[in-house]
C-alpha cells in the first residue's frame, strides 16, 4: 500500500495517497475537482483552468489543482462562491461557439462539456451575436476525422501525438480566437497509435472513421476485457449493444487502463481486431464434410476419435490458459501427440518498443508453462503417422502449412474464426470467441491476466471447455482446471488462481512476493 | 485578423542560400536546444523570400528536426511572420485593446475603402499589403500602425493620409 497523506477538502478531512496530484490525489477518495486539460498520462498542462481551487494557507488566492502536489495538511476549497464562479465562467467561454449539435455528436454521453454543464454551469447563453464556424469533418488520416468547432483546445491530442508517439502530427495553429488544431498540409495523422486521441478528446472534436454515427454512446454494453490481437494482452472496454430484433454486436474497443500491462492506451490495429468477432466466424457444425446440428458433430468427431490409431492435437497459442490446459489432458487421455507449433503468428519486425508485438497470439507463454511443444519437427513427424488432425483454433496455413494437403490425415477444426485451415476440415465444431467466453491468458511479460465473458449471442455458441468436456475432456469449468493447474503444473503451485487481482499477476515475481496470505 | 492557418505554397522547394545556410549553422551552435532555432530560421526564410511559404516551413522543421506542426504553430502565431507575399508597403493595424478602443477600425475601414484591401490581402499591382495584428507593446499611443517594419504612434486618418502619400512618392515615412 502507498503512502498516504491527510488534507481537508471543503473542512473534510480525507486521507489520500501521496505523491499525486490535487486531482488525482482527491480523486481516489471519491472527490472530483472538475478538469479539461489534465490526463495522468499526458501530465498537467495547465490551459484549461476548469480545476483552480483555492488553499487556504496564504498563497496566491487560486491555484491550478493538475500543477499542485498534494501535501500534508492542505485545506483545499472547492465549494466557495469563487470557484464555482469560476467554473461558471470558464465553461461559459468554452461553449461560447461550441456548436452544441449533441444529437448528432458521437461524443454525446461521454462528454465532458455535457457532464461539467450540467454539474458546474447550468446556466442559458448569454450569446447573442453569430457563432463563429470553423472546419468539420477533416480528415486527419489513419482514421481520425476532425471537427474543428466542438474542440476546446485543451491539447490532449496535441500531447499525445508529441509525448507519447513523438510523431508530432498534430499542433494548435493560429491564436486567439483563431486557434485550431490542425495537421501540416501534406503530414497527415501517420502513427500506430493515432486513434487513442479519439478517446482522449474530452469533447466530440476527435471522432473515429469507423464508430462515427454508429450508436449512442449510452446504448453501449461496456464491458471489461482483454484483446487478444498481440501477446501484450492490453486491457480494453468492449462497447456492445444488442439492437432490438438485432444479435449483440460488437462496435468498438477502448483502451481499459493498466499500469501493469499497456498504460492508458492500445494500438490501432489491436482496436480493429472487434470486428472479428463480429465477422467472419464459424457457425455450421459438420461432420464428415456434411453439415448437422452440434450435438450430431460432437458425438460424430467423438466417434472419429476412437476410431482414430494416430491423432494429433493441434493448440492454437491465442486458447486460453484453462483451455490449453484442458486440451493437453484430453490428449493425454486419448494418447495423442499435443503440437502448439504456430511459427506464422509471429511477424518478425512488426513490434516496437511500446505496445506492439511481433508474436499476434495472445497467450504463447503459457506453451512453456504447461510444457506444450512448438516445434514444427514433432508436428510433421505426427502428421506422417497421424490419420486425424484435431486443430483447436491453429490456423496451420499461417505457418506456410497445406491444410488441404494433409494426405491420409483426416483435418477437424474445433475454433472460433474462419481461416483457411477451418475451411479445410470435414469436421467442425464452432466455440464462443473470446468476447463470448472466459479464461486467463499470460502476456509476453509474464503477466497472467482473467477476463470475463462480454457478449452474449441470441443463440450462443458452446465454450471450447464444453466441448472438450464432450469429446471426453475430464474438466467441466474453469474452477475444475484452475485446481488441476495448481496442483499438477509446477508453475502454478504457488499461484492463486481463485484471486488473480483485476489488474493481473505478474507470474515472474509471483512465487515469492504473491502467495496469499 | 486574417485566416493565418491558411498556408500558401510557393510552387517550387525552398532551401537556405549559402548565406543563409551559414547563419543557421551558426545559431545552431548557440542554443542548448535545436527547438530554439524556430524563430530565427523563420526569419532567415522572411528574409530570404520575403514571406513564409509551406515548403519553407516543411524545409524548416526537417533542417531542425523538429515536427513540421510545431513549426507551423509558431509561424502562424507570431504575425510579423509573413505567410504570404507581401506588398511593398505593408501595413500592419494593431487590434489589441488599446488600440481597439481608440479606433483602429476606422483606419482599417480607411485603407478598405481607399485600397480595397481587407486584413490579410495584397494590392493587385502589389504596392499595399494590409494585416492587423496583435498588441504591438505601444498602447500609451494607440492606436499604433507599423509600417514595413516602422512604427506610427497615435494614430487617425488623416495621419496615415499623409504617411501613405510620403511613402508613394519615393519618400521615407
Amino acid at each position: 500500500m502507498a503512502d498516504t497523506i491527510k488534507l481537508s477538502v471543503n473542512g473534510v478531512e480525507v486521507e489520500v495517497p501521496a505523491g499525486k496530484n490535487l486531482i488525482d490525489a482527491v480523486a481516489a477518495v471519491g472527490i472530483e475537482i472538475p478538469h479539461i486539460c489534465y490526463h495522468p498520462a499526458l501530465g498537467a498542462d495547465g490551459n484549461c483552468r476548469m480545476c483552480l481551487v483555492e488553499i487556504e494557507d496564504g498563497r496566491p488566492p487560486l491555484v491550478a489543482a493538475c500543477k499542485t502536489k498534494a501535501a500534508e495538511g492542505m485545506k483545499v476549497r472547492l465549494d466557495s462562491e469563487k470557484i464555482k464562479k469560476i467554473q461558471r465562467d470558464i465553461m461559459e467561454f468554452e461553449l461560447i461557439n461550441h456548436p452544441i449539435d449533441c444529437p448528432i455528436c458521437d461524443q454525446a454521453g461521454e462528454c465532458i462539456l455535457q457532464d461539467y454543464y450540467v454539474k458546474y454551469d447550468h446556466a442559458p447563453s448569454r450569446m447573442r451575436v453569430p457563432q463563429v464556424t470553423k472546419g468539420k469533418k477533416m480528415d486527419f488520416g489513419s482514421g481520425v476525422v476532425h471537427d474543428q468547432e466542438r474542440c476546446v483546445l485543451c491539447a490532449r491530442c496535441v500531447r499525445f501525438t508529441r509525448l507519447i508517439t513523438k510523431t508530432g502530427e498534430l499542433g494548435i495553429v493560429n491564436r486567439t480566437d483563431q486557434a485550431r488544431v490542425n495537421i501540416f498540409p501534406g503530414r497527415p495523422l501517420n502513427n500506430r497509435y493515432a486513434l487513442n486521441v479519439v478517446d482522449l478528446c474530452p469533447v466530440g472534436a476527435m471522432t473515429s472513421k469507423d464508430f462515427r454515427f454508429r450508436q449512442r454512446a449510452w446504448f453501449l454494453t461496456k464491458s471489461k476485457g482483454i484483446c487478444h490481437g498481440c501477446s501484450k494482452g492490453c486491457n480494453i472496454y468492449i462497447d456492445h449493444n444488442r439492437e432490438k430484433y438485432k444479435d449483440d454486436i460488437i462496435y468498438r474497443y477502448r483502451p481499459r487502463h493498466n499500469d501493469l500491462v499497456n498504460g492508458y492506451f492500445i494500438c490501432d490495429s489491436g482496436r480493429m481486431t472487434y470486428k472479428l468477432e463480429n465477422e467472419k466466424r464459424l457457425r455450421v457444425p459438420l461432420a464428415a464434410g456434411q453439415q448437422v446440428d452440434l450435438e450430431s458433430a460432437v458425438n460424430a468427431l467423438k466417434r472419429r476419435m476412437d476410431q482414430a490409431d494416430k491423432l494429433v492435437f493441434l493448440v492454437s497459442p491465442s486458447c486460453s490458459l484453462e483451455q490449453m490446459r484442458a486440451i493437453q489432458q484430453l490428449a493425454t487421455h486419448k494418447a495423442a501427440v499435443l503440437s502448439g507449433y504456430s511459427e506464422g503468428y509471429i511477424q518478425k519486425g512488426d513490434g516496437d518498443d511500446y505496445l506492439i508485438q511481433d508474436d499476434k497470439s495472445a497467450n504463447r507463454a503459457a506453451f512453456a508453462l504447461l510444457g506444450i511443444d512448438e516445434s514444427k519437427d514433432t508436428l510433421t513427424a505426427a502428421l506422417n503417422e497421424a490419420d486425424l488432425l484435431i486443430s483447436f483454433g491453429n490456423d496451420l496455413s499461417l505457418s506456410g502449412m497445406d491444410c488441404t494437403a494433409l494426405g491420409k490425415t483426416e483435418l477437424a477444426f474445433v475454433g472460433s474464426y474462419a481461416n483457411n485451415c477451418a475451411d479445410a476440415a470435414s469436421y467442425l465444431l464452432p466455440v464462443a470467441s473470446y468476447s463470448e467466453d472466459n479464461g486467463s491468458i499470460i502476456n509476453i511479460d509474464g503477466v497472467l491476466q482473467r477476463y470475463g465473458a462480454a457478449v452474449v449471442k441470441n443463440e450462443p455458441l458452446p465454450s471450447m471447455l464444453q466441448i472438450l468436456a464432450q469429446l471426453g475432456g475430464a474438466f467441466g469449468d474453469v474452477q475444475a482446471v484452475w485446481s488441476d493447474l495448481n496442483s499438477a503444473v509446477e508453475a502454478f503451485n504457488k499461484v492463486d488462481l481463485q484471486n488473480i487481482p483485476a489488474e493481473g499477476l505478474a507470474l515472474t515475481v509471483s512465487e515469492v512476493d504473491n502467495v496469499t496470505a | 485578423m486574417s485566416n493565418r492557418a491558411e498556408l500558401m505554397e510557393s510552387g517550387k522547394p525552398f532551401a537556405f542560400d549559402a548565406e543563409r545556410d551559414a547563419e543557421f549553422e551558426r545559431l545552431a551552435k548557440r542554443y542548448p536546444s535545436r527547438d530554439s532555432l524556430i524563430l530565427p530560421s523563420l526569419w532567415l526564410v522572411q528574409d530570404q523570400q520575403g514571406w513564409i511559404s509551406t515548403e519553407a516551413i516543411a524545409y524548416v522543421a526537417d533542417r531542425i528536426g523538429t515536427f513540421a506542426s510545431q513549426v507551423y504553430e509558431v509561424a502562424t502565431f507570431y504575425t510579423m511572420y509573413h505567410l504570404q507575399p507581401k506588398g511593398k508597403i505593408h501595413i500592419c493595424v494593431c487590434r489589441t485593446l488599446s488600440c481597439y478602443l481608440l479606433g483602429k477600425q476606422q483606419i482599417v475601414d480607411y485603407l478598405h475603402n481607399e485600397l480595397g484591401l481587407k486584413p490579410g490581402q495584397i494590392s493587385e499591382d502589389g504596392l499595399f499589403s494590409l494585416e492587423e495584428v496583435e498588441c504591438l507593446g505601444h498602447c500609451g499611443s494607440a492606436p499604433v500602425v507599423q509600417i514595413n517594419g516602422e512604427f506610427h504612434e497615435n494614430m487617425s486618418v488623416d495621419k496615415l493620409k499623409e504617411v501613405l502619400a510620403t511613402l508613394q512618392s519615393g519618400g521615407r515615412s
